[in-house]
């Protein structure tokens, strides 16, 4: 019935309208709950992820997860500064060990769960997750290492240590470089097994570490045995590994779940539990790392952070157990149908019960290093194992120094103020005396122009620096900076820690990084320049091939550089070593001594860094006129005189505010120093910058200890290119 | 002091480009031999030959009867003073002349009085603790100068020296140089591309062009009996004025051609294989207006450059432009555009062949090619 109908038509169409868009607006009101997951995963563990996101977001409309994938490196670090702040996950996936950390930092929801939902995963997985008596997130997958094996060479795998022993015994050849066991040697995370199978711990009743620990020492005297024996290579790096198993050159390995994507097709292998250390009687119990996931203490809703939790661990174990090919945590995953739990998994689910939980203690993330030196250290055979293991148990005593006592900001913060006044005073004083308020308000647009490029000068340079000097004056722990005055100034330029030439302490690094300085500097310009100098001269052919190659040093992205050089420098693969053998020379252990470990440095730095110095004396070559040299040449000069009466002279100008550059950039130079050498031996190779690293990311993260070393890095190079500007001056 | 002898001196650069073509001229002991020519002639090669700097790709070069080609150049006993001069910035005046003596381990007393002394002939006592670039061009050249003399070598060479100094200083510094060589007496070779440097510097000139010697002789030779057509409009300023004439034999020989009729001496009737037609050369202040000389020349006037005692006449002869110079006085009143007859003395007409460029004289055989 229409009446009115040109009326009726235009409300008809009018409540269409608004219903269309009250439906849309409850739509998207309805859709607005989000998720974020964070997590680090690649390859199948990725794919398994994604497509359990993607059929619980499918089932779920409501409540949609969206899944962010991290790059490993700098994952921890982004959660810790994230999540406080708010930015961060709801839940997040990750390793357990850190753990004790976070919770403590107030970064982590606890969980609950009844118990007969705990009792569906293995017991080792729970253990892990649980810190102070809470339950702090859902285990996903267990990982650790178990032993690979080459059935070709070891056709019945070990049961204990001695079958082991024998098999090795049968199948090295040092000199051909073949091995019946090859690992990580020098880590620590892979030596836990042999720790922990002979009754070692870490952390003793008292939770103390107990680095030193008979039995420890005992482990390590293990593998010192089969080094001396020839039985395992030396200086065993993950790609050295991987290599001789790849080339049937080792019999066994022992490694994680990730090496079986590392293993070539045509190599077949195999997977069994770690063997039984026959002088006890335990299995070989590797570190166990649970991975689980976590929720954020500032989740936006937890019950639903919770159910996407559960979802994963329980739900999706299938899918990550067949397509993930992980070891799920769950003893019993529903499997998707016709399909098997990985063999990969099902393989490395045979060694958890036989693992130990990796410690959650705060304190576990300071040993790794004091304990992978005395490893590498005997295993070199600078140190017998019960003097290696009694100093690295004083090393950690001394990394994780209390804080310095809290001091009240007040005066400083007077006295920063004062200086401010007096600059801005100063300025002021300044600008009337020379009226600068003339000058300016007449460039007015010159300065509009300039103020682009001086805020973000700001922004990126002087800002980053104040906040960087200013963390010097705190102390970090746990979280919490605590303002600390000059403490962290006065502790390192006291060497109050340390005796001045332990490696550790201030004033060592300090010379060892001058010493670098000059060695590079001298090296790159002596190279740089004598190279210019022969690629002058006309009659060279192929000049220009020259000078490309020559300059191909420079071009390559230098952490490669640093990794081809350290393969170059290894013991027993080297080319170095290969190319000494040829002169009758013994194989050197490069890293095992200061100055070849030294030398190791200068040498790739040099290499890296001749290409910088042959161009800047090319360039200054060619303003040096040619008749300048042919006077000198007519004058009776030969070569070597012209060279250091006429040409070095003129090429001074030109050549100094590169060498000042150049040992600037030599100074701060960290990739050579972190890659090449690794401060081996026993940091005695570090040098500023990289110790400053160290202190920061490695040694319980004391950031304020870190960034005074950074300003008095800053200050160094201050006095030194101040120092070197006012020679100049004086020499012209 | 030493006598020089090049023998068919060539340089070739890549084995394509031929800079110098067989250059052999024996230079004598003492004597200030100049090397003259356009640019790109070869003149600065053959010095740098001689000094050492490059290598003689053929021929000999002999300094005092000894084979130098193979000697490098601080063992050639030479000095050398460059055209940008090549001071040694970071060094002192001092310094810079006593930097070849040093080099040669002499003792340091007798380097002082050795530069004390050189600085005092050329005036430069009060300059020896200046850096070079403290100095004026012509300050910086005398310590060039200096340079070269402490070493008492047996040859100086010159290259350009004065070029980069301007016009006045450049008057000034001939009259140094020629004196300097009056008193040191020893061999200078002297390379310029100004011809009024080369006549009034030199006891001989080379003539170079295209890597080739052109003639070899007095400033007064070139002048007066120039050897080819190149030579004679090369030397001379302003420069020969060349004409195309057609011989006639006869008692009284002429050549004449569009606009002019000028006489020879007689024995040029004598001249056996003298070609019909023929290039005529005649220098502008050569050429008279009054009537007062034999021949004639119809011209008209087209520009007049008066240049103080003498006006530069740039006239018509024909189709060709030809210059004269003639004492201002004797053309009180002439004007551009004006018509003007001149006058030649039968000496002073020069005559080439017109395809080989060779001076056609008595005497001597007619050159073709």
């Amino acid at each position: 019935m229409m009446c009115n109908c040109k009326h009726g038509s235009a409300i008809m169409r009018t409540l269409a309208l608004s219903a269309l868009i009250l439906y849309l607006l409850c739509v998207n009101a309805y859709a607005a709950e989000e998720l974020t997951l964070w997590h680090s995963y690649r390859g199948d563990e990725k794919l398994a992820l994604e497509e359990a996101v993607r059929s619980f977001n499918a089932s779920h409309p409501e409540l949609q997860v969206a899944p962010l994938a991290v790059p490993h490196e700098a994952y921890a670090n982004k959660l810790t500064s994230a999540i406080p702040r708010g930015h961060g996950p709801d839940v997040f996936i990750f390793a357990h060990e850190r753990l004790g950390d976070w919770s403590r930092a107030g970064l982590l929801a606890p969980v609950t769960l009844e118990e007969k939902e705990l009792e569906r995963y293995y017991k080792s997985a729970r253990d892990a997750l649980t810190y102070e008596g809470k339950f702090w997130g859902l285990p996903l997958a267990l990982k650790s290492a178990a032993l690979y094996y080459n059935p070709r060479l070891v056709p019945i795998p070990p049961k204990d240590t001695d079958e082991m022993l024998k098999i090795m015994r049968e199948i090295s050849r040092p000199e051909q470089g073949v091995y019946g066991l090859a690992y990580e040697a020098g880590s620590f995370y892979f030596h836990a097994a042999w720790l922990f199978g002979f009754g070692g711990y870490i952390f003793n009743d008292k939770n103390e570490a107990e680095l030193n620990a008979p039995a420890n020492i005992r482990s390590v005297e293990f593998v010192q045995s089969m080094m001396k024996e020839r039985l395992i290579p030396e200086e065993p790096n993950a790609a050295l590994v991987a290599q001789l198993f790849n080339e049937g050159r080792a019999g066994m390995v022992i490694n994680g779940p990730w090496f079986a994507g590392e293993i070539s097709k045509d190599v077949s292998y195999d997977i069994v539990p770690l063997p039984i250390v026959s002088a006890t009687g335990q299995p070989a119990a590797p570190f166990l790392t649970v991975e689980a996931i976590f929720m954020s203490s500032k989740a936006k809703d937890r019950d639903n952070a919770f159910e996407f939790m559960c979802y994963l661990a329980d739900d999706a174990a299938g899918l990550r157990a067949t397509t993930g090919r992980q070891a799920v945590a769950l003893t019993q995953p529903l499997l998707p149908s016709g399909k098997q739990i990985d063999p990969l998994a099902a393989r490395f689910l045979l060694q958890a019960p036989y693992t130990v939980a990796m410690p959650n203690h705060p304190l576990m993330r300071a040993v790794w290093e004091p304990a992978a030196q005395a490893l590498r250290k005997v295993m070199r055979g600078a140190a017998e194992p019960t003097d290696a293991m009694n100093r690295a148990q004083l090393q950690l005593r001394v990394l994780t120094r209390p804080a310095p006592p809290e001091k009240s900001p007040s005066p400083y913060i007077a006295l920063l103020l004062l200086i401010i006044v007096a600059l801005i005073v100063w300025l002021l004083v300044w600008m009337k005396r020379h009226e600068g308020w003339r000058d300016m308000r007449r460039a007015g647009t010159a300065y509009a122009y300039l103020l682009p490029a001086a805020l973000s000068m700001i922004l990126l340079l002087f800002l980053p620096f104040i906040v960087g000097t200013a963390v010097a004056f705190f102390s970090h722990h746990e979280g919490e900076f605590t303002f600390v005055g000059i403490a962290n100034f006065v502790s390192i330029l006291t060497s109050s820690d340390y005796a001045v030439n332990d490696p550790l302490s201030f004033y060592f690094t300090l010379v060892v990084t001058v010493l670098w300085t000059a060695a590079n500097v001298f090296l790159h310009v002596t190279l740089g320049m004598a190279l210019a100098l022969m690629l002058r001269h006309k009659w060279l052919k192929l000049r220009g091939v020259y000078r490309v190659l020559l300059i191909v040093p420079w071009a390559v992205p230098n952490y490669i550089t640093a990794l081809i050089w350290k393969g170059m420098f290894h013991k027993q693969f080297g080319a170095i070593n290969a190319f000494l053998a040829w002169f009758g020379v013994e194989p050197v252990s490069w890293f095992s001594h200061f100055w070849t470990s030294f030398a190791a440095n200068v040498a790739t730095n040099t290499w890296l860094g001749f290409p910088f110095m042959m161009v800047v004396t090319l360039g200054a070559l060619q303003a040096i006129p040619a008749d300048l040299e042919e006077a000198a040449e007519i004058d009776g000069a030969g070569p070597v005189r012209r060279f250091f009466s006429v040409t070095l002279p003129l090429l001074k100008p030109a050549l100094l505010p590169a060498v000042i550059l150049g040992s600037v950039w030599t100074f701060n130079m960290f990739n050579i120093i972190y890659l090449v050498s690794g401060g081996e031996p026993e940091g005695s190779t570090e040098i500023l910058i990289t110790e400053a690293y160290r202190w920061a990311f490695t040694r319980q993260e004391q950031y304020g200890y870190a960034a005074a070393y950074a300003t008095l890095i800053f200050v160094a190079l201050l006095i030194y290119s101040n120092g070197t500007r006012i020679l100049m001056k004086e020499k012209t | 002091m030493a006598e020089l002898r090049l023998k068919f001196i060539e340089k070739v650069y890549d084995r394509k480009v031929r800079v110098l073509a067989g250059i052999t001229m024996d230079i004598a002991d003492g004597e200030f031999l100049v090397l003259v020519g356009p640019s790109g002639c070869g003149k600065s090669t053959l010095l740098r030959c001689i000094a050492g700097l490059e290598e003689i790709s053929d021929g000999e070069l002999y300094i005092d009867g000894k084979l130098v080609n193979r000697l490098p150049p601080k063992d050639r006993d030479i000095a050398m003073v460059f055209q940008s001069y090549a001071l040694y910035p970071h060094m002192k005046v001092r310094d810079n002349m006593a930097f070849s003596l040093s080099v040669r381990g002499m003792p340091k007393d007798e380097i002082e009085k050795r530069v004390a002394q050189a600085a005092e002939q050329l005036g430069l006592t009060n300059l020896l603790d200046r850096f070079p670039r403290q100095l004026s061009g012509g300050q910086r050249q005398r310590v060039a100068m200096g340079r070269a003399i402490v070493r008492d070598p047996k040859v100086f060479l010159f290259d350009e020296p004065l070029s980069n100094l301007d016009a006045a200083l450049r008057v000034q510094m001939r009259i140094e140089l020629k004196k300097l060589h009056q008193r040191l007496k020893t061999t200078m070779i002297y390379v310029t591309h100004d011809q009024i440097e080369a006549m009034t510097l030199a006891d001989r000139i080379a003539v170079l062009n295209g890597g080739l010697l052109q003639q070899l002789g007095t400033p007064a030779e070139l002048y007066e009996s120039p050897a080819n057509r190149f030579v004679a409009g090369f030397i001379g300023s302003p420069s020969m004025n060349f004409l195309h004439g057609v011989f006639k034999r006869g008692e009284r020989p002429s050549v004449a051609g569009p606009g002019f009729e000028f006489f020879l001496p007689a024995d040029y009737a004598k001249i056996e294989g003298m070609p019909d037609e023929v290039t005529v050369g005649v220098r502008p202040h050569q050429l008279d207006p009054l009537g007062k000389r034999h021949g004639t020349a119809q011209a008209k006037v087209e520009v007049l450059e008066p240049i103080g005692w003498d006006t530069h006449m740039h006239c018509l002869l024909g189709d060709t432009p030809v210059v004269a110079q003639v004492p201002s006085e004797h053309i009180r009143g002439l004007k551009a555009g004006q018509d003007v007859t001149f006058s030649v003395f039968e000496s002073d007409v020069h005559l080439f062949h017109p395809q080989s460029g060779y001076a056609i004289r008595p005497g001597q055989p007619v050159r073709a090619e």
